[in-house]
């Protein structure tokens, strides 16, 4: 209980003293923010790019590729094939009986970006008739659907955001002529609202090609996906693959996502070592400074331990703070921003998320800081602790 | 008279701070080596492509291919001066691995990619041999081939006679400049190609060319896309650097991102670096009134401490370069393209001269305005 209130008693003296010393206290608390910010914005690209993603992904829906593919772009699946599987068990009907499939083609479409004019590509999707059952997130906020047949295509609100000449009743510049953008869609944290969408059939006659890429099934809850899947394993001429979109998403994006947590890690850590130097100097620094205040403290009683706790404590609280502005300046600066990136649905095609910094983040962010004020207070606190108080006297 | 021993002894006056000090300078300017190096990769790889190389691509991405008879158009364009197709053929050795094959006229084509490696000889022996093939070195390993074999690929593109197995001889090698020994790849003569495949007969998926006068670019590359404007195959022609360029800034704005985060890390290590001057010159302020007293100018006791923050930047800025250049090999794995270029290091340098006199400014403004008697008063 004594070395309690001792140590209160030790860190409220050192802490009423930072005053004394802005300069030295302000390196530790800038060092850290500085840390604090740049990792907590990449990792919240991360985090963006992540939720973009799998954001939409339900376990009750399958994408069907070809074996061996690991995308819907290195994907190939014939009318036939997509037949095929339309009728097999475990695929949801509409109404009136129909498969709730999407057989889907990719493409790409050119665009500029709005901030900086670069050329980019954003990925056309063709889709089938069934999309708004197979994929109820989605749903137009403006215009009206494409009619098929016609050169129509409708714009996901996110890529509307990044690149210029996607408005309503813009033309959108193809291979074979200019498409009317008669609509605009929404569909939540979703890699889809980066593309655009228009009719499969219409895709794939002006584009002459006579397959699809992939196929989107909608099935009878999530259980039905191993008897849909069996279904297909049983007809070996098939030769296609099923993934739950969850999992099909996760080892998409996974290529993109380590990148960024690699640059994050390396980046942060190397900031990390900057910081916990910055903050080795200010602790020692502080300790200088206070070398008689500490020495008459334990010249009157006071224990070591007291004195190694408040200046912990007393490096702790300065790394909170730089922790808490850091955050605040990437939450300021970057939160909610949009960027565009590669990693859309096709090798070559952007992908539009938004920087989120989440509860997690923020608590690695303290976390970090609190590590690097503890460390870098360590050694000078055990240094006070141990000199003597006499030499220590003595020397001032 | 030698200021040196002065300053070095300045310089160790309080040793933890000084090592911190410069480790915090150290890791700082790794920092700058390595994302100052992405941003001089990317721009390498930019300006070490050629401008009077061109290809011509269908104009959006993914069109069906381009008739060979372009070519007889493009090759009258003024300023053309050689043209090679190209056609991409996939074939399967021994599943589950492609083997990807540019079908080509070898000769054209090699004198066209300076990227690709390949000994005159066997350019000789793919033209002479129909049926011939060329293929890197890590392909060869990869399937336990070698020169003189003979080879069936089977693919998705299917033969007149409708079978989809593709003999090919193997008949030499050559190896790409940027990924020796490590891409996979082959090269097969169009002709045989072409002849031979069921569907698309006729076509080509791009041109590539060389044009006389490499400040002609942008003027060529117009007047071929304009030849196919409005036609059912619109193509669009860009410079090897232009290409370069393109698939940079795809990446996303790369320089903005290592700049805010330098910019960050600078400041940071500035205020540092400045406070820990402030205080070392803090602490003598009444030596430098002795020396002051002593006749010393204004200017050289200013000078003593610029030249201590001067070893301290210029000590901790080369470690942390010597470092990035050597973690640099690791980076690239990551970013694709890093290079600690010798201007890299310089521009770092005059960085680090430029950081050590800003962090000497507000502290050596007090030793002129110091009085000399004052100061020794107080100590």
């Amino acid at each position: 209980m004594r070395s309690l209130r001792h140590t209160v008693a030790v860190t409220t003296f050192g802490l009423r003293s930072i005053p004394r010393r802005p300069g030295n206290s302000l390196v530790i608390v800038i060092g850290i923010a500085g840390v604090v910010a740049v990792l907590t914005s990449v990792l919240a690209m991360s985090v963006g790019f992540q939720r973009t993603v799998s954001g939409a992904a339900r376990p009750d829906r399958a994408i069907v590729l070809t074996t061996g593919a690991e995308s819907e772009s290195s994907s190939t699946l014939s009318r036939e094939q997509v037949r095929t599987f339309e009728t097999a068990p475990g695929v949801a009907q509409d109404p009136d009986g129909k498969p709730l499939v999407s057989a889907e083609v990719l493409l790409v479409a050119p665009v500029s970006r709005k901030h900086n004019a670069a050329d980019a590509y954003i990925t056309l999707r063709g889709v089938g008739e069934q999309l708004f059952r197979v994929r109820p997130e989605i749903e137009l906020v403006a215009g009206r659907m494409f009619e098929p047949g016609l050169r129509e295509v409708i714009v996901g609100q996110a890529a509307q955001t990044q690149f210029a000449g996607l408005e309503l009743g813009s033309l959108l510049r193809l291979h074979d002529g200019d498409w009317t953008i008669v609509g605009v869609f929404a569909g939540g944290d979703n890699v889809r609202e980066s593309e655009v969408m228009a009719d499969a059939q219409t895709v794939l006659s002006s584009y002459k090609l006579d397959a699809f890429n992939s196929a989107t099934v909608l099935l009878d809850g999530p259980s039905a996906l191993s008897r849909f899947d069996q279904a297909l394993q049983r007809e070996p001429a098939l030769n296609v693959k099923v993934y739950a979109e969850p999992a099909y998403v996760a080892m998409v994006s996974r290529p993109t996502h380590r990148l960024l947590r690699i640059v994050a890690f390396a980046i942060g850590g190397i900031m990390s070592i900057g910081a916990l130097f910055g903050a080795l100097n200010t602790m020692y620094s502080a300790l200088i400074a206070r070398t008689t205040e500490i020495a008459t403290l334990r010249a009157i009683g006071f224990g070591s331990a007291s004195v190694i706790a408040s200046i912990l404590i007393e490096a702790l609280l300065l790394a909170l703070a730089g922790a808490c502005i850091g955050i605040a300046i990437a939450y300021a600066a970057f939160n909610g921003r949009a960027i565009s990136t590669l990693g859309g649905a096709r090798w070559d095609s952007q992908v539009v998320y938004a920087l989120t910094i989440t509860p997690g983040l923020v608590a690695l962010a303290i976390g970090l800081a609190c590590g690097i004020g503890l460390l870098g207070a360590l050694f000078p606190a055990l240094r006070a602790a141990r000199v003597s108080v006499a030499d220590a006297l003595r020397m001032s | 008279m030698n200021l040196l021993p002065l300053v070095w002894a300045g310089v160790w006056r309080r040793p933890w701070r000084t090592s911190f000090t410069a480790a915090s300078i150290a890791v700082a300017f790794l920092l700058v080596g390595l994302l100052q190096g992405v941003n001089a990769g990317f721009e390498q790889t930019i300006a070490a492509a050629r401008r009077d190389l061109l290809t011509t691509d269908a104009r959006v991405r993914g069109s069906p291919p381009m008739p060979i008879s372009m070519r007889d158009d493009i090759a009258r364009v003024p300023g053309v001066a050689q043209i090679a197709p190209r056609a991409y053929f996939v074939g399967i050795f021994r599943p589950p691995y492609d083997i990807p094959a540019i079908a080509t006229e070898p000769a054209a084509f090699f004198s066209l990619r300076p990227t690709l490696t390949v000994e005159p000889g066997h350019i000789d022996a793919i033209q002479a041999t129909r049926t011939g093939l060329l293929a890197t070195p890590a392909l060869l390993r990869m399937y336990e081939l070698e020169i003189g074999d003979k080879i069936t690929l089977r693919s998705r593109e299917r033969r007149l006679d409708g079978s989809s197995d593709w003999p090919f001889d193997i008949v030499g090698t050559f190896d790409s400049v940027n990924d020796p020994n490590t891409a996979v790849l082959a090269v097969i003569n169009y002709a045989y190609f072409d002849e031979s495949r069921a569907a698309n007969r006729g076509t080509v998926e791009r041109f590539y060319l060389r044009i006389a006068d490499p400040r002609k670019s942008v003027a060529t590359a117009a007047a071929i896309d304009a030849l196919f404007a409005n036609s059912s195959h619109e193509t669009r022609t860009r410079s090897d650097q232009e290409r370069a360029e393109a698939d940079t800034k795809q990446l996303g704005d790369i320089a903005f991102f290592t700049n805010a985060i330098l910019g960050a890390v600078l400041f940071a290590l500035l205020f540092l670096t400045a406070n820990a001057m402030r205080q070392s010159i803090h602490e003598r302020l009444g030596e430098f009134a002795v020396l002051k007293a002593l006749g010393f100018r204004d200017s050289t006791v200013f000078g003593l401490a610029l030249a201590e923050a001067l070893v301290l930047y210029v000590a901790g800025a080369v470690a942390g370069l010597a470092l990035a250049a050597a973690l640099a090999p690791l980076a690239d794995e990551v970013t694709g393209a890093i290079r600690v270029s010798r201007e890299v290091v310089l521009r770092a340098i005059g960085l680090a001269a430029l950081l050590a006199a800003a962090s000497v400014a507000l502290p050596s403004l007090r030793l002129y305005r110091l009085s000399v008697a004052g100061a020794l008063a107080n100590h």
